[in-house]
């Protein structure tokens, strides 16, 4: 059980800023998930909390105690590398033995661990092949066992699923949340694809250009995202985005885009409040809508009805993926698998009006979310 | 525009049999996919398709035409690679004019054209940008601009955008469906994705070890596959397999789990199938986690007892695994739904949305 | 691609096998030489004899025992000590720069940026820049005079060595990018001469360090002269080798030496055996130097050979074909043993691309 934190970590390759004043707090026991696009800062945070790259300013943490100068080896943590790093030729029991022979470790009893944990991950039958005679998942557990024998206080790994296939990705999913739920041990996962993040993670840290954007448990990530990056980063397909204009009449805040106008009514509603920057109203705004939050119909489903027009369909068998041409923008819509529509054709679509997101146009923040409690009118025919 | 059509494709290398007996006709102006694993013959078959492998045996025909001593430079083909192939120290105008220039045509024209095409990729504002300093998403759109402007009749797309980030991925399905649509060629795209071979092509080719094993259109391979594999292959969360025999009592048939002894009633018309098979004792259910429910009553017909393996929540949607005596199935459940790891809960199928295979064959039961 | 038509096929075998044949034509003549009596291989013979009419041994008689025949330096030796020196000489040194080197490859692999790939200006900046400032300080060694002393020489290499560095800095401020300061040209600098055009400096330094006709004497500079090459090769072995697997040994707890002998060594054991054969090919084969280094004790084989060819008995071509061929022994020995080392592939499966 490790606690490993980051505090104020800035780490330079050269002119390239990697991580950039990053403060994180890892806590016992957790699956936390390190997520952004390639060229985040994901990789050199794990570098930086194993030991093999030392941050130019700001401390590594691990149990409350500055590791900054403590040699890789002698952390306590294991690292899974991205191309697992396994040695081609020794065999699988030589390779999950290292690092217990490096602690001069007595033979019967490496013996007696490798062997248990090779049981473990069913790779009892492979102890003497060589990692070139092996499967991609073979592999893979291969490179488990020897973080596993270990026993650290916590695991790293750099996207261990990535270079798998698809089917065998979804397989390695389920067994590694298990195993890490199994073992009661922290595991710092770094991985670009925000399905595995969802699905497996405790906590998610989402990271751009080496700046923490958001830590926080996948449900609030997902549907109270801070910015624009975590909200386009999170889902699949990404959040809309959708620029719109902002004014003030008498009684009524407008929201307005050549294809609907949103009104919050009453001058005390909090969306003005949110929106308002330095004192003032901006002129523009982005509304955020996830794919999954709108619908699609063929016919007017009433006053809160939206004209669009169907640009391309992407059947994805369980649910199909609707482009629209919802006036000068493209949106996407995610619609059950039974519903068809044709290319071309003109439906109407209708927000959830739940789960309106609101963006500042320049710096991405989130302003407001509509929730229950918020009163939004919705016009150009919509309604809350 | 042209439309494909490949006759018994052979190719082996030595030994090894890298496509086998393949035949396939793509229409003019279709978008088809060639859908496997790695290392299964898609590329070689595209290779073949362009001209950069000969076939150890078949023929391939562009529009009726053979293509057999046709060299790859006069088939008319564009080509994208997985690693963008452009040139780092050109500007992206350059590069995407590249092949209007080396055919000597008007600087005039070729601006033009290139416009048009960085238009249409979203490149525009970075046309005089040096290539080498874009980021790697945009180094491939680069080298998609510089195989489009010549206005191939085929387009071949070999793994495209297998090495760039997944939003990139996405966003590029929708564009790259769009352009097709706008510029009406026919494109092959390979992938192992089964996500890009579903959104975008109108055919996919599932293929594996050289093997063809369907050929249809996203709706086909998904609700309608030929058999296990494709059923296997296609669709995310993947469908779930349980192997069981078929019963008949009282006048019905029923589909027994192997493993637990869990019941499923089978309709009439299947019925009829099952008892008319020789081996009926070798079957495999097959059935989509979005045809499954938790929660529905014991006494059910089609209602199974099992317990919580594990939860994945996946934002607008859970997805719960259960064991079924020694059978992992996987059920989708909605968002908030959070059961305990050992809990049990009874699951009910969808009658009309179970496919029956047979174990040896592998194939459907229809 | 189209199939290749028959006729192109044909005209590559013909090619190939006429290369072939020019290529094997001097071993064979060579080796049937070996084997041919002085009547065959002397020009009373009359006609040219392809392959021995009576083959006979004497001519490996002749260069293996002690004789009496009237040589350039009397009486005359079997060549024995002279393969023994060859072999003693030649292992030796193939070990020094081996050592030296493949530390020196993994330095520069693993604890630097270079590439090794250096660009023509920086290559033509630094050698004018370089003979720019020697010259003069040539000129004034020259005129004190202490450039025929040991010293002199070690000194002025000395002051060569500084000036290269204090270029190298001043370039690579110069040309922001390039790396002109870079420690791979600087090794590669040593092999730009001939070893030929230092070896009278060689000698004097050597003789002053009394290491004239003695075997590390030799050895030391063969090693020294070889290393550029080791560097090279095994450098570029490194470099296949992911940086990932060092990392991962010393994760798993080994210290930097532990995971170069442990992990990264092993997997190049195949360069190390190409790049020793390479090696100790050019030290066996080598006589300008050992003509000048050794003397009685410790001359090598290509000197002795050398001295066949002065007899006053005319060309000894018999016995000199007879030494080219036990001379090939050791090499073809060495080859075979360790081919199973110059097997390829020993990182597949380790790392996924």
């Amino acid at each position: 059980m490790a606690n490993i934190a980051l505090d104020k970590v800035t780490k330079r390759f050269g002119r390239v800023v990697a991580v950039n004043g990053l403060s994180l707090e890892i806590h016992h026991g957790e699956f936390f998930c390190v997520l952004g696009p390639p060229g985040a800062g994901k990789t050199t945070t794990l570098r930086l909390i194993v030991g093999l790259e030392q941050p130019e300013e700001g401390n590594i943490l691990i149990d409350g105690e500055i590791a900054n100068e403590i040699h890789p080896g002698r952390r306590d943590i294991a690292m899974m590398f991205q191309n697992l790093a396994l040695y081609p030729d020794k065999t699988v029991f030589d390779n999950i033995a290292y690092p217990l022979r490096e602690r001069k470790m007595p033979q019967e009893q490496i013996q007696a661990r490798v062997t248990s944990v090779a049981k473990k991950l069913y790779i009892d039958h492979l102890l003497q092949r060589k990692p070139a005679k092996l499967s991609g998942g073979e592999r893979q557990r291969v490179a488990l066992g020897r973080s596993l024998v270990r026993e650290p206080r916590a695991y790293l790994m750099d996207e261990p699923l990535a270079n798998l296939d698809a089917l065998l990705r979804l397989e390695m999913r389920v067994e590694l949340k298990r195993l890490q739920q199994e073992l009661k041990q922290t595991l710092v996962y770094v991985t670009h694809d925000q399905v595995e993040a969802m699905s497996m993670a405790d906590r998610i840290a989402v990271l751009n250009h080496g700046v923490l954007q958001q830590c926080d448990v996948p449900d609030v990530i997902y549907s109270l995202p801070t910015n624009r990056f975590v909200a386009t980063v999170i889902g699949s397909p990404p959040t809309n985005f959708i620029p719109a204009d902002v004014s003030r009449v008498p009684g009524e805040l407008l929201v307005a885009h050549p294809a609907f106008t949103l009104r919050a009514a009453g001058e005390g509603h909090p969306l003005a409040a949110a929106l308002v920057k330095n004192g003032a109203l901006p002129a523009k705004t982005l509304v955020g809508v996830r794919p999954e939050d709108l619908q699609v119909f063929a016919a007017s489903p009433g006053p809160d009805g939206l004209p669009a027009q169907v640009s391309v369909i992407e059947p994805l068998g369980g649910e199909t993926v609707v482009d629209l041409l919802f006036g000068p923008d493209i949106i996407k819509a995610v619609i059950p698998p039974d519903q068809q529509f044709s290319e071309g054709q003109a439906v109407w679509i209708r927000f959830d009006p739940d789960r309106i997101h609101f963006f500042d146009a320049t710096s991405g923040v989130r302003n407001y979310t509509t929730g229950r409690t918020a009163g939004l009118i919705c016009a150009g025919r919509v309604s809350v | 525009m042209a439309s494909i059509r490949l006759e018994n494709l052979r190719k082996a290398f030595g030994p090894v049999v890298a496509v086998d007996n393949l035949s396939l006709e793509i229409p003019d102006g279709a978008f088809a996919a060639l859908l496997g694993p790695s290392g299964c013959g898609k590329s070689t078959t595209m290779n073949m398709i362009a001209g950069l492998e000969i076939p150890s045996s078949g023929t391939i025909y562009f529009s009726g035409r053979p293509m057999t001593d046709v060299p790859p430079g006069k088939r008319g083909v564009g080509f994208v690679f997985q690693n963008y192939a452009i040139f780092s120290h050109m500007t992206v105008a350059e590069n995407i004019g590249f092949g209007l220039k080396i055919a000597h045509q008007h600087k005039a024209d070729i601006r033009r054209e290139v416009a048009e095409v960085a238009k249409l990729l979203q490149l525009a504002p970075m046309l005089d940008m040096n290539a080498g300093r874009l980021s790697i998403n945009d180094m491939q759109k680069v080298a998609l601009g510089r195989s489009m402007i010549t206005k191939p009749g085929i387009f071949l797309l070999d793994e495209p955008f297998s090495n760039l980030d997944a939003a990139f991925r996405e966003y590029m399905r929708g564009e790259l469906k769009r352009i097709q649509r706008r510029l009406g060629q026919t494109m092959i795209y390979v992938t192992h994705d089964q996500v890009e071979a579903m959104s975008m092509a109108d055919k996919i080719a599932v293929m594996y070890c050289g093997e063809l094993y369907q050929f249809g259109s996203p709706d086909e391979v998904y609700n309608w596959p030929e058999n296990q594999f494709v059923a296997r292959f296609i669709g995310s969360p993947n469908m779930n397999f349980i192997n069981c025999r078929y019963q008949a009592e009282n006048g019905r048939g029923f589909l027994v789990q192997k493993a637990g002894g869990a019941k499923t009633l089978v309709d009439d018309q299947r019925r009829r199938l099952l008892e008319a098979q020789t081996n009926s004792d070798d079957l495999v259910l097959g059935i989509r986690p979005e045809h499954l429910k938790v929660g529905c009553q014991e006494a059910d017909q089609n209602c199974w007892e099992a317990s919580v393996y594990a939860i994945e929540p996946l934002g607008p949607k859970t997805v719960i695994h259960l064991k079924v005596a020694e059978d992992l199935i996987q059920v989708i459940a909605p968002s908030g739904y959070r059961p305990h790891v050992g809990e049990r809960q009874y699951i009910g199928l969808a009658p009309g949305r179970m496919h029956i295979f047979a174990g040896k064959t592998k194939a459907v039961i229809r | 691609m189209s199939k290749p038509k028959p006729w192109q096929s044909v005209l590559r075998y013909i090619l190939v096998i006429t290369w072939a044949i020019i290529a094997i034509f001097p071993v064979f003549w060579m080796a049937t030489m070996a084997f041919k009596p002085k009547s065959e291989w002397t020009s009373a013979a009359g006609t040219i004899y392809w392959v021995p009419q009576e083959p006979t041994l004497e001519n490996f008689q002749t260069v293996l025992t002690e004789y009496r025949g009237k040589f350039f330096r009397g009486n005359q030796e079997s060549a024995l000590p002279a393969i023994r020196s060859s072999i003693i000489i030649g292992i030796a040194g193939t070990a020094f720069a081996l050592v030296i080197g493949t530390l020196a490859a993994y330095g520069l692999s693993r604890f630097t940026t270079e590439t090794g790939v250096i660009p023509w200006y920086v290559v033509l900046g630094r050698l004018l820049l370089l003979l720019l400032v020697m010259i003069p300080v040539m000129l004034l060694w020259a005129r004190t005079g202490i450039i025929q002393t040991w010293w002199g020489i070690a000194t002025y290499t000395l002051v060569g060595i500084v000036a290269d560095n204090l270029i190298g800095r001043v370039l690579g401020r110069v040309y922001k990018r390039g790396p002109a300061g870079s420690l791979s040209f600087s090794i590669l600098q040593l092999r730009f001469f001939p070893p030929m055009a230092i070896l009278i400096s060689v000698m004097i330094m050597w003789s002053a360090f009394k290491l004239v006709d003695t075997w590390y004497g030799v050895a030391l500079i063969y090693g020294v002269v070889t290393f550029p090459f080791v560097v090279w090769l095994m450098k570029s072995f490194f470099d296949d080798v992911p940086r990932e697997l060092d990392e991962a040994a010393i994760v798993d707890g080994s210290s930097n030496w532990g995971a170069f002998f442990k992990v990264v060594l092993p997997l190049v054991k195949g360069g190390l055996a190409s790049t020793a054969l390479f090696v100790f090919i050019l030290n066996w084969s080598d006589f300008l130097i050992a003509l000048l280094l050794t003397n009685r004790k410790w001359v090598t084989i290509p000197v002795f050979l050398n001295t066949l060819v002065t007899a006053d008995a005319g060309a000894q071509h018999g016995p000199k074909a007879a030494l080219g061929l036990i001379a090939a022994v050791p090499v073809i020995i060495f080859g075979i043993a360790i081919q199973k080392y110059l097997v390829r592939g020993l990182t597949f499966g380790a790392i996924k691309k």
